[in-house]
């Protein structure tokens, strides 16, 4: 097997064309009845972040590799391509996916970037492509520079990525219900995904996961789709408008806006950098909180006014 | 293939591909029926909001909906789908029956909901 090769190719690039026959062959399933929906102007939308996001990769990757080569100059271990440094890569790759993902929806900064992506109401194929056009500002790719100073290859790195990004593309769907049981306890699923973008309270800000859905298990983040309480997509306030570029730029604004009214330096770090939606009080934990307050059992009767059998 | 041609072609295709989106005819634009839909729209998007009243525009092409904490939410469509609001100091216009409410957020669209003289004139008056 010729490693130099195989990662010399772009994963993404070469998957565009099955990108584009899987929405096609989704379409076609959906209008004749399987479960799932599709909106032409949304579709239109998250088609135009799929564009913008190669493009502004395209403008903007050179600054992300600079450093990773930097880094890669300093690093700890020669770490040769082979079949096992593959495998150790795109696993420690897909863990530190996990925490940039979870630091894209628990940081506002990173959530700016990333809140593109839960922009539609609709969850099918075309949501996979809804892409940010400023990720690199986000700087959650910070977490991935770790792996180039351990010494994996960049071009590996980049290739696990690629092929990363790829499994999460047939994830966004609905018509697709659960995976085999076995399935479903290892790898994240389109069940798994669609909890993740849910706007229900149960359902916020969980499985973060991108291949594995085994580190949402180990840090506490995993949680089951219910078959009585289907998603609701979006974010908690859905965009008034399919404009991509309000689409891409609409939580930078909201940031930069309350830094500018912030009375004091706390408000206006906590504006940036606290949790999406904490100015408010809206955010994912304290919607949760409000739900299970407004849903739990009554507390339990002192026996007295148990009625007797 | 040139990037500028790989451009062009990628613009096609998402082109192409959103035309196939139209005419399979996932073109639906929702209608509020009823107060209760409404209500339940604004439950659902906004948390811990109990919805007291609604006045709904009698073409279904948006509603306000009161909570009993005083709070009013403007619930319009977009796509095929609906957008939930808080109103907090909206910009609001009445001409007769016609109410015309925008919520001080950039590129929230303006609604019109057409409510009838009084009722438009009440709700007016709460905004």
């Amino acid at each position: 097997m010729n490693w130099q090769s195989i990662l010399s190719t772009d994963p993404v690039a070469i998957a565009i064309p099955v990108f584009v026959i899987s929405i096609i062959i989704e379409l076609v399933a959906v209008r004749m009845g399987w479960r799932g929906d599709y909106d032409w102007r949304d579709t239109g939308t998250s088609l135009a972040m799929g564009l913008g996001n190669t493009i502004s990769g395209a403008l903007l990757a050179g600054s992300v590799t600079g450093l990773a080569l930097w880094l890669w100059q300093h690093r700890m271990f020669d770490i040769p391509v082979a079949w096992w440094s593959f495998a150790l890569c795109f696993l420690i790759d897909d863990l530190a996916y996990y925490w940039i993902h979870r630091a894209g929806h628990r940081i506002r900064w990173a959530w700016a970037a990333h809140v593109i992506h839960h922009s539609s109401q609709h969850y099918n194929l075309s949501t996979a492509l809804r892409q940010t056009w400023t990720g690199l500002f986000g700087l959650t790719f910070i977490i991935k520079l770790p792996l180039f100073f351990i010494g994996f290859p960049i071009e590996l790195v980049a290739f696990c990525g690629g092929l990363n990004l790829i499994y999460q593309f047939w994830i966004h769907t609905e018509v697709i219900g659960k995976m085999p049981r076995w399935f479903e306890a290892v790898m994240n699923t389109p069940s798994h995904h669609r909890v993740h973008h849910g706007t229900n309270p149960r359902y916020l800000d969980r499985n973060y996961a991108g291949v594995f859905i085994i580190w949402d298990k180990l840090f506490g983040t995993f949680e089951a789709e219910r078959a009585d309480e289907p998603p609701r997509y979006g974010i908690i306030r859905n965009l008034g408008t399919f404009n991509p570029f309000w689409v891409a730029v609409h939580e930078w604004v909201g940031i930069f806006r309350d830094v500018a009214r912030a009375r004091s330096l706390k408000t206006a770090f906590v504006a940036a950098f606290g949790p999406p939606g904490a100015l408010s009080g809206e955010t994912a934990d304290a919607l949760r909180a409000q739900w299970q307050a407004e849903t739990a059992p009554p507390a339990s009767l002192p026996p007295s006014a148990v009625p007797a059998e | 293939m040139d990037r500028l041609g790989m451009l062009a072609f990628s613009v096609i295709g998402v082109v192409a591909l959103v035309v196939l989106a139209r005419l399979f005819g996932f073109a639906r634009r929702p209608q509020i029926a009823d107060p209760a839909l409404a209500a339940r729209l604004v439950a659902e998007a906004l948390p811990g909001f109990r919805a007291a009243e609604a006045a709904v525009s009698r073409d279904g092409s948006g509603a306000l909906v009161a909570a009993h904490d005083g709070r009013v939410a403007l619930v319009r469509p977009l796509g095929d789908r609906f957008v939930v609001r808080p109103l907090e100091a909206p910009i609001v216009a009445r001409a007769g029956g016609l109410l015309r409410v925008r919520p001080d957020e950039a590129m929230f669209p303006e609604t019109a909901l057409d409510l009838g003289e009084s009722v438009a004139m009440r709700w007016a008056g709460r905004l």
